[in-house]
């Protein structure tokens, strides 16, 4: 099959959209070296500190959540930026270059002062980096002039920004954190600082568990344990919010979005990708299953393309933004009613538990044959029946406008 | 020695993470069939649930304060037919383990050593319990629940009836089984042992020592039916396990052996004997394949173990040493030569001496009350329907609470 997810951004060519991003899967020339071969269109090399400041790691520095059996429902990361040798670092970046010409290399990085946010610029510049991308996100730095302390702070975002777009003539990406209420005002003062795209989200703050014998959250180290990054699956729905928020507002004007957080699946980098993301970047799918998720995010993603005609990457991105409208504008004038498909029904009645204790009591049932029904005048249409079905025998039916309402079909 | 493949549980049991994912295969079902399919009240609905929910502990409370023998009907029960029959989520694929579940939570109970069982405040009352199989030992456990006093007649060495002299080690280790008579004794059931009531003991001084006396005696006598009567190197199933499990390290396994019989017990000898080293198993059943009385669980292991099984034929004579049977149906004849003979063809009572009045099989009377006010019986020899280990279960705790009216006095029970 042809490949249809070749995409220029500020003039670099992705082979595809798929990158790792700045995390433990990218943190040296091997990792990267078979990444690159496993299929990534590009790689952000693990983020490269100043000279000086050593990175000095605890163990174990990983928690994961799970659900009813589902490991990694979200991952939570203690590890920092790049531990090996500041030179050792731009060796491997010039080497991936070398190797690698035809994939696209992204050098993460993060000063701690002007200084040195300078001259980082300007060293993976000359080691063969095909964009720089500010990391102002990480949350478990162990200093607070780095990271996402600075990542919260306009002013500080737009400094550093400007001190880098003046060492370098490269592409600049600024990372943004997630631990704000809004990204648009930060991102807007990086691209006012000189930045060229934004990448969203880095990881999310968190604890993710407490060990409750010993009353110390996990990990835990010498009996302590500290607020971290959280991410996969369960944080994607608040990637693709800030993802879009970045990508409809047109003061950001149309600057390159990197999606992040939480893609396993071709499914959640088409959902990226529709709502603005033009390249991407994961980490969590890869610790849990290596490089090779990236043959089925390439092929699936292709197919995808080719089932809806779709000639380009560049034609997808951001096509799902235009309906994602504030909730005063939503259609409220009818009620979209469940039906239930006997044939499929297990008769189960989760949706007469979930109606009754969590909805508006509008699904009885038969005692003897168990069978449940929805009563019309009773039910909303909230659907959370058809969320809860194990057997997926509840589907939208018929459109009952409310009294007095325009009565026009809508697109359900 | 005795091999560990005898001793060892066969089955192995879920672990944590795998009792959870199964747990999370459940729906969840409002008014769970599942919990309307266990003879002795059992509700897997509300313990899958609290494991779902990760309160295990919760989840074990509620498998034992309902069944004092939660660890071996876990084992033992056919779920296929009884618990596991009613569950909806077969319709997507297949039915949630819940014996494996139960398995689990029984066994973490042990690891943890959860005590959820208490006994009563002191009611003055005693009740001896004649036969210490499933239903005498649930009766005891819900009596003392009660507050009652307990006193267990048994005549064998050991407490445990068909648990301890039946069922193969292979299918319940001796120490789970131990457990749950620990348990139970330890609610302050008082335990005595080779006193064969009828016998060694007098069942007209019980009455009047006790006020009141149930008998729980089991089937213990195996069958021996014609042609096979009165010869030779026959014996009736119920005899050869029992004989094993006594003394298993001087059980001399025969070289060929031929099993009559279909049932679970027939399953149990082709298991046994297997693994105590018999070489050639052929084991011929009157019903026909579809028909079959054992166990899903207890068939397929069998299966693996027998070198043939047969179905559908009839012994019609026997020289001591071949037997030949016909068809039921078709012309056919089948002449099979064995060093021993075992017949699994069905199981009765012993009651010689006892206040027990019996019609076909069974004791004469209605829940679980006879003519004599003071004399109450459960399992086997009760009428109700169902031999299995859960209904003995069922059967002592309906006893229990029908004694417990009887006799009054009870402050504690529910």
């Amino acid at each position: 099959m042809e490949n249809r997810l070749a995409i220029e951004i500020l003039g670099v060519a992705f082979p595809n959209p798929f990158c790792l991003s700045s995390s433990p899967v990218s943190n040296d020339y091997e990792m990267c070296a078979k990444a690159y071969k496993a299929g990534f269109g590009g790689i952000v090399f693990k983020t490269i500190g100043p000279k000086d400041y050593l990175i000095d790691e605890v163990s174990p520095r990983f928690d994961a959540t799970s659900k009813e059996g589902t490991p990694f429902l979200g991952f939570k990361n203690m590890e920092q930026i790049a531990e090996h040798p500041y030179e050792e670092n731009l060796d491997a970046l010039r080497r991936l270059k070398k190797d690698f010409p035809d994939k696209v290399l992204i050098a993460s990085i993060m000063g701690n002062d002007d200084e040195s946010w300078a001259y980082i610029a300007r060293d993976v510049e000359e080691a063969g980096a095909d964009m720089v991308e500010l990391n102002f996100s990480c949350p478990q730095m162990t200093s607070h002039a780095m990271g996402s302390d600075v990542g919260t702070s306009p002013e500080l975002c737009r400094h550093y920004c400007e001190i880098v777009r003046a060492n370098t003539k490269l592409p600049i990406i600024a990372k943004m954190t997630p631990n704000l209420a809004e990204m648009n005002t930060v991102a807007r003062a990086c691209l006012e600082g000189g930045a060229d795209a934004i990448s969203a989200i880095n990881t999310v703050k968190s604890i993710t568990h407490v060990d409750l014998d010993k009353l110390v959250p996990l990990p835990i180290i010498d009996g302590k344990s500290s607020v971290s990054g959280y991410s996969g699956a369960a944080v994607r729905p608040i990637g693709l919010r800030f993802v879009s928020d970045l990508a409809r507002d047109e003061r950001l004007k149309g600057a390159p979005i990197g999606g992040i957080g939480g893609i396993e699946t071709w499914r959640d980098a088409a959902e990226y990708i529709l709502l603005g993301a033009s390249f991407l970047q994961l980490t969590t799918a890869v610790m849990e299953y290596g490089y090779r998720v990236v043959e089925d995010l390439i092929d699936g993603l292709n197919r995808y393309m080719v089932r809806h005609g779709c000639e380009h990457l560049e034609e997808m991105v951001g096509l799902a933004n235009k309906n994602v409208i504030p909730a005063e504008e939503l259609n409220r004038d009818y009620r979209y009613l469940p039906e239930i498909d006997e044939e499929k029904c297990l008769k189960c009645l989760r949706c007469v538990v979930s109606c009754y204790d969590g909805a508006h009591q509008a699904i009885s049932y038969d005692e003897k044959t168990r069978k449940p029904t929805i009563d019309e005048n009773k039910c909303v249409g909230c659907h959370l029946c058809e969320l809860v079905c194990p057997a997926g025998a509840i589907r939208g039916g018929k459109v009952v406008y409310k009294a007095g309402r325009k009565v026009a079909k809508p697109l359900l | 020695m005795v091999p560990m493949r005898y001793l060892e549980e066969m089955a192995r049991g879920l672990d944590a993470r795998a009792a959870l994912r199964e747990a999370s295969r459940c729906l969840l079902c409002l008014d769970a069939p599942c919990s309307k399919g266990c003879p002795a009240g059992t509700d897997p609905g509300k313990f899958i649930r609290s494991l779902r929910f990760l309160n295990e502990e919760g989840a074990a409370y509620v498998i034992r304060i309902n069944n004092a023998l939660g660890a071996l009907c876990a084992r033992l029960c056919p779920t296929e037919s009884l618990c596991q029959k009613g569950c909806l989520r077969a319709g997507l694929d297949k039915p949630v383990d819940i014996g494996g579940i139960q398995r689990y939570l029984t066994d973490l109970e042990a690891e943890n050593g959860w005590e959820f069982l208490s006994p009563g405040e002191d009611t003055g009352k005693k009740v001896a319990i004649v036969g210490s199989g499933p239903a005498g030992l649930e009766a005891a456990a819900v009596l003392r629940s009660y507050g009652h006093g307990v006193v267990i007649y048994e005549k064998e060495e050991q407490a445990g009836g068909v648990l301890r002299y039946g069922i193969p080690a292979y299918r319940l280790p001796e120490e789970v089984l131990e457990r749950e008579i620990k348990r139970i004794l330890d609610l302050g059931v008082e335990l005595r042992t080779k006193a064969e009531v009828g016998r060694d003991v007098d069942s007209d001084a019980l009455k009047k020592e006790y006020d009141a006396v149930l008998y729980c005696i089991g089937y213990t006598k195996g069958k021996v039916v014609e042609p096979f009567k009165g010869k030779e190197n026959v014996v009736s199933a119920l005899d050869l396990l029992r004989k094993i499990k006594k003394d298993p390290a001087s059980f001399k396994a025969p070289e060929n052996v031929l099993i009559v019989g279909g049932g679970d017990v027939a399953m149990d000898v082709i298991g046994s004997l297997k693994r105590l080293g018999s070489r050639r198993l052929v084991c011929v059943a009157y019903e026909e394949l579809g028909e079959f009385r054992a166990s899903q669980k207890e068939f397929g292991d069998a299966l693996k173990e027998a070198d043939s099984i047969i179905a559908g034929y009839v012994p019609e004579s026997y020289d001591g040493k071949e037997t030949v049977f016909r068809h039921r149906f078709l012309e056919s004849r089948l002449s099979i030569k064995a060093d021993l003979t075992v017949l699994a063809v069905g199981q009765t009572y012993e009651a010689e001496g006892l206040p027990l009045v019996f019609e076909k099989g069974t004791v004469k009377g209605t829940f679980h009350t006879s003519g004599d006010p003071k004399v109450f019986f459960a399992g086997d020899i009760a009428p109700e329907k169902g031999k299995l280990v859960v209904h003995a279960v069922k059967s002592g705790k309906e006893a229990a609470m029908i004694i417990d009216r009887r006799i009054g006095g009870h402050k504690n029970g529910k």
